[in-house]
């Protein structure tokens, strides 16, 4: 079990350090795209797979920090204005997280949908009212430069999932996730907890979001802000199900590359079939795929014993 | 136009007046499933999508006026909400057992729903908005100058209201509906058959839905991607308005008419979409206890 999942992420960190050597700029490509989702599923799941508060509006930070690296393009050091990019996403979530957070179950994920939405719609008619209607980057790094940057964040996302999935406040947020009530009788200080969860997922996508400004070479906020960003998260979330870290990287690969193959061809049919694996995950497998795996080895280890 | 012009014009309160009884229809559906089911349909406004676009086929193909396919709309709406009742909720909620885990599970299953009815009309459709020429005569009282299909959209849409509130109010199910919202549990025990109750309730507000789809498709254009800012609009007005409170909700529904009409002709068109969702936001975040009081309460 344990020698596994060891194995399982050093395949994984010698295939994704080898793509850039591929030479191929579409396995680049793909490569990129399943990094920024698994940085972005696994910095979701620190709050919304450990504490049960799912957010649908993940894209919030993403595109905050999208905006700011686009603000600042050459006045501060790009490294200088992807780090306030994970920053700013940190601050607004610290700064929303205490009345958002005491709304709860299907409240909090209608919330956080529609605080994504207000948000894209403020920039928007900011933007409009500046005149802008999108701004293009000069200069933006080469491809491999970028890869290596959202490895970084991929890498860190995943650790922070796993530390704290194993932590003491890990257990504190499940605790709260089974009976906020009963985890807060015993002491768990549950609203702080909470907070500091919603900051600890935002900070890595609001760098994400730097990042793929960069990628794009241009920013308009109905895309950086495109709710389809939060419930792609979501799904890859639920169809990989469980706590760690390695629940996600199943949901990751399978819609990545499901998109590679709808996606640009007909868009529509990718949503219908998104829509599908949310119901069917939803009402047939809440647990998700790891969950399902993991009921059937126990089940079979009872037939045996 | 000045602020004042504005403010008193009888063209801007007889759009509030439309805007408002539209959001009355479609809300009073929304809070009857989520009052007697406790499940956040967030696939309702995809209903009034669907609506719109069945009036629009009966009308151009087969030239069926409206304002009687809206009678055949309701109907196959109020269906397709007993055959979502029998073929999927029921099992759902057989299982789910009320913890808040689950409810926030079933949101994700009416989204995923929601994204499947979307893009299939995508798929059949298209995305370019559709609209047609209905009852476009333009009728004038004193100052005011409306046309033909607003008129009648209003009629039907606050006789429909009357009518949902006369049965809440005076029919023995329409009591055992609100027997439900009230106290589900209790109502079971004094003999009121809930599941039948969660049937009508479906039907009578996926109907409300589809009724209010063929409305809005008579006076302006819709796209496959018009249900969820009918459905936020819902939500805005039952949370406004009160969990299972009909009569508040028509109220309320008047209020974010007013705001909305008021709001986008003192600012701009551009800030209609901040406006609604602002309203949104901050009316979860400053009303929690008022959505929980009941659930929680003794």
């Amino acid at each position: 079990m344990k020698l596994s999942s060891a194995v399982l992420w050093a395949v994984l960190a010698a295939i994704f350090l080898y793509l850039p050597f591929s030479g191929s700029d579409y396995l680049i490509g793909i490569g990129l795209s399943m990094l920024m989702w698994l940085a972005l599923t696994q910095s979701w799941s620190v709050l919304s797979s450990l504490t049960g508060y799912i957010s649908l509006g993940h894209v919030v930070f993403y595109g905050l920090g999208s905006y700011l690296v686009v603000v600042t393009w050459q006045q501060i050091p790009l490294w200088l204005a992807i780090i306030a990019s994970g920053i700013l996403a940190g601050l607004f979530a610290f700064l929303v997280g205490s009345p958002v957070l005491r709304v709860r179950g299907p409240y909090f994920v209608i919330l956080t949908f529609g605080l994504a939405e207000l948000v894209k719609y403020l920039l928007m008619a900011a933007e409009a009212y500046m005149g802008i209607s999108s701004r293009l980057l000069f200069g933006t790094p080469d491809i491999t430069i970028i890869y290596g940057i959202m490895l970084v964040l991929a890498v860190a996302s995943t650790v922070l999932l796993e530390g704290v999935h194993r932590s003491r406040f890990g257990h504190g947020l499940k605790s709260l996730r089974e009976n906020e009530e009963a985890a807060e009788t015993l002491g768990v200080p549950i609203a702080r907890f909470k907070r500091t969860a919603f900051v600890l997922s935002a900070i890595i996508p609001g760098m994400v979001g730097a990042v793929m400004a960069l990628r794009s070479t241009y920013f308009e906020a109905s895309q950086a802000f495109d709710p389809m960003i939060s419930i792609n998260v979501i799904v890859m979330a639920i169809i990989g199900g469980g706590d760690s870290a390695r629940g996600p990287l199943l949901g990751v690969a399978f819609l990545v590359l499901l998109s590679e193959l709808l996606w640009v061809e007909a868009p529509q049919y990718y949503l219908i079939i998104l829509g599908c694996l949310m119901v069917l995950f939803v009402v047939k497998l809440p647990e998700g795929l790891l969950g399902w795996f993991q009921n059937r080895r126990r089940r079979l280890m009872e037939q045996k014993a | 136009m000045s602020v004042l012009e504005v403010l008193f014009s009888g063209q801007l309160l007889f759009a509030a007046l439309l805007t408002a009884s539209v959001y009355a229809i479609v809300a009073v559906g929304l809070n009857m499933t989520y009052g007697t089911m406790r499940l956040l349909n967030v696939a309702h406004g995809d209903l009034v999508m669907i609506g719109a676009y069945a009036a629009y086929w009966l009308f151009t193909g087969l030239g069926i006026a409206p304002l009687w396919s809206a009678i055949v709309v309701t109907l196959a709406c109020a269906l397709l909400g007993v055959l979502l009742y029998s073929g999927l909720l029921k099992n759902l909620m057989a299982r789910a057992g009320g913890t808040a885990r689950l409810e926030a599970n079933s949101l994700l299953l009416f989204f995923g729903l929601s994204m499947i009815i979307q893009n299939v009309m995508v798929s059949v459709e298209t995305a370019t908005p559709r609209a047609y020429q209905y009852l476009s005569e333009i009728h004038r009282f004193g100052g005011l100058s409306m046309t033909g299909n607003r008129l009648a959209a209003l009629a039907v849409a606050i006789l429909a209201c009357l009518a949902i509130a006369a049965f809440l109010r005076w029919n023995i199910f329409g009591l055992a509906l609100r027997a439900v919202i009230e106290r589900s549990d209790a109502a079971r025990i004094v003999g009121v058959n809930v599941e039948q109750v969660h049937k009508v309730s479906l039907a009578i507000g996926f109907g409300a839905a589809g009724l209010a789809g063929v409305l809005i498709s008579m006076m302006e254009q819709f796209s496959p991607f018009i249900g969820f800012s009918m459905t936020i609009a819902a939500f805005i007005v039952i949370i406004l308005g009160g969990l299972g409170n009909i009569a508040a909700g028509f109220g309320a529904a008047l209020i974010l008419g007013l705001l909305e009409t008021y709001g986008v002709a003192l600012t701009s068109p551009t800030l209609r979409s901040v406006l609604l969702y602002g309203v949104f936001v901050l009316t979860l975040i400053l009303l929690p206890q008022g959505l929980f009081r009941r659930r929680l309460g003794p």
